[in-house]
């Protein structure tokens, strides 16, 4: 018994110590040296984390952060699930929409950023197109409403849900939707009540990681997005360039929080509508 | 008769709709990007360059600050990818072998750096590395990209291994295979799916890395990405440099892609993610 605990503790050892030192103490010591304690402190105290709130600059950031990751994913979620309701269905071209589409998984997200300035930027190629008919695009490259990062956003999330929310769709057996179809429900109503509930964990899988990455987004807001408001991320590695921890660690804790309280809300809201739980594969 | 007709042309048109979507979604900016690369300028309104050049393609090959960053980033992305799988497979062996007490716990660890936004970590793992004289350095870069990729790594790895029927193993053992000829003959054959995911995704993970490597490398370490940024951020953007450093980052990252996309299953990385 003894010697199988060892082996057990040796084997856990590797991965488990190596994200401890990398993810944990670090995380720890951020969020304790938000309230000024540990190494780079000076005692106790609620002023940096009640900055964030005060400051107009941390304050807007906070909102822009999660702008920037709330707008594409819910939008990603519009193109994402009828994309993989396509792929489950055999037509002709399949495999070849089903190699393509992942393309842009493996494109970094400077590119990402880099094909929409060529693209969209005011001279760019798409306003040169509209040139031909006598239009201008106007101004959705560091624009206020950061329509431009929320393009290069979405071009790298759409795949990255897809492919998730395929697989979880792949994974409910024919058979079910074949026998709500015999008994009488229309194609929308078996989508409705029988699909989608049972692909809904890998669909929460895939809003949640969206999300998450999004939240912390920074080459897309620092190259497409406007001057002000800057995200927190951006905020974040200024501070980390000048050398103020305490800023670091209160943006860094209140970013967390903002996280957790996202996700639980959409746990709440999406266990509501389809009574989580009970809508849980097998797999 | 008629209805059957028609709903399958409407399919058909619907599938033809969505490939056209996805091709000019795909090489509308790649073909733009490829275009500059090669332009000798290129100025509104012209849809087209005004002439072309491989000026910028040979700037590149001697231009040693680029040159010394593609072979940083090869030899990060090697080097992360080797360690990552060695760190991962004991732990998601175990993850998806054994039962014991504070499992569900260890899972929730490994999956939470997934629901902390990487930048977080980033700059406090970078505080760290500051005082232990890690930042700056190749190692130090290659330590926080290894901490990015574990998490998904273990649990591809993890949920490829649970797959593995454990009758099967038993069987071979009561018909009298030993350890080794059921690693061999069981063991890798069946994780090799898993293997190649967690591998594959462990390596655009690193060769597409950027946050964490410029708070921990840059302006010593450059990568590509890093390298990218300075020149896409930096006053005078020129956008043909631009984009041939955009095609050499997609180069290797696309072969590979395309080499292991016809070997690889979709549900194995699906299923890997689609838990949480």
């Amino acid at each position: 018994m003894r010697g199988d605990r060892l082996h057990l503790f040796l084997l856990l050892l590797p991965g488990i110590g190596v994200l401890v030192a990398t993810f944990g103490l670090p995380l720890f010591w951020a969020v304790v040296g938000a309230f000024g304690l540990g190494a780079d402190g000076t005692g106790f105290t609620l002023t940096p984390l009640a900055d964030i709130f005060a400051e107009a600059k941390y304050r807007k950031g906070l909102m822009m952060s999660l702008y920037y990751a709330i707008a594409p994913t819910t939008l990603t979620l519009f193109v994402a699930i009828p994309l993989a309701l396509l792929l489950q269905k055999s037509f002709i071209g399949r495999k070849l929409l089903n190699g393509l589409y992942k393309l842009p998984l493996a494109v970094p997200a400077i590119v990402a950023a880099f094909m929409v300035l060529t693209l969209f930027e005011q001279g760019g190629f798409v306003d040169r197109l509209l040139m031909l008919g006598g239009w201008s695009i106007g101004k959705i490259v560091r624009d206020p409403l950061g329509i431009g990062v929320i393009l290069a956003t979405l071009w790298k999330d759409v795949p990255f849900m897809t492919l998730i929310i395929a697989g979880a769709f792949g994974a409910i057996p024919g058979d079910t939707v074949h026998a709500a179809r015999s008994l009488g429900a229309t194609r929308l109503r078996a989508f409705w009540a029988v699909q989608l509930p049972l692909a809904m964990p890998g669909i929460t899988a895939a809003t949640l990681l969206c999300f998450v990455k999004s939240l912390g987004n920074f080459a897309a807001p620092s190259l497409l997005g406007p001057a002000y408001p800057l995200p927190l991320s951006i905020l974040m590695y200024d501070s980390y360039r000048d050398g103020d921890w305490m800023a670091i660690y209160a943006m860094g804790t209140v970013l967390i929080l903002a996280a957790f309280v996202v996700l639980a809300a959409y746990y709440t809201l999406t266990a509501a509508a389809f009574g989580a739980g009970k809508a849980t594969t097998s797999r | 008769m008629m209805l059957i007709h028609s709903i399958r042309s409407r399919g058909l048109f619907l599938s033809l709709a969505a490939l056209i979507c996805v091709l000019l979604m795909l090489g509308l900016p790649f073909g733009i990007i490829v275009l500059w690369s090669v332009s000798d300028g290129w100025f509104p309104p012209n849809l087209l360059p005004d002439g072309y050049t491989a000026r910028h393609w040979l700037m590149f090959l001697s231009d040693p600050s680029l040159t010394s960053a593609v072979i940083n980033s090869l030899v990060i992305t090697v080097v992360v990818t080797v360690a990552t799988m060695i760190i991962a497979m004991p732990t998601a062996w175990a993850l998806a072998r054994y039962d014991f007490a504070l499992k569900r716990l260890v899972e929730i660890f490994v999956l939470a750096p997934l629901i902390v936004p990487g930048i977080v970590v980033a700059v406090g793992l970078g505080r760290v590395f500051l005082k232990l004289d890690l930042a700056y350095t190749m190692l130090g870069v290659i330590i926080i990209q290894v901490a990015g990729v574990l998490p998904m790594t273990i649990r591809i790895l993890a949920s490829g291994f649970e797959a593995i029927p454990a009758d099967l193993i038993a069987a071979a053992r009561t018909l009298g295979a030993n350890r080794i000829a059921v690693t061999r003959h069981i063991l890798i054959p069946l994780s090799i799916p898993a293997m190649l995911a967690a591998g594959l995704l462990s390596f655009i993970g690193s060769f597409e890395e950027f946050e964490r490597t410029f708070i921990v490398g840059a302006p010593i370490v450059h990568t590509l990405t890093t390298r990218l940024y300075i020149n896409l951020s930096g006053a005078g953007l020129v956008v043909p440099v631009a984009s041939v450093v955009c095609l050499i980052l997609l180069l290797p990252v696309f072969l590979i892609f395309m080499l292991t996309s016809r070997i690889m299953r979709d549900d194995v990385m699906a299923a890997g993610m689609g838990k949480l």
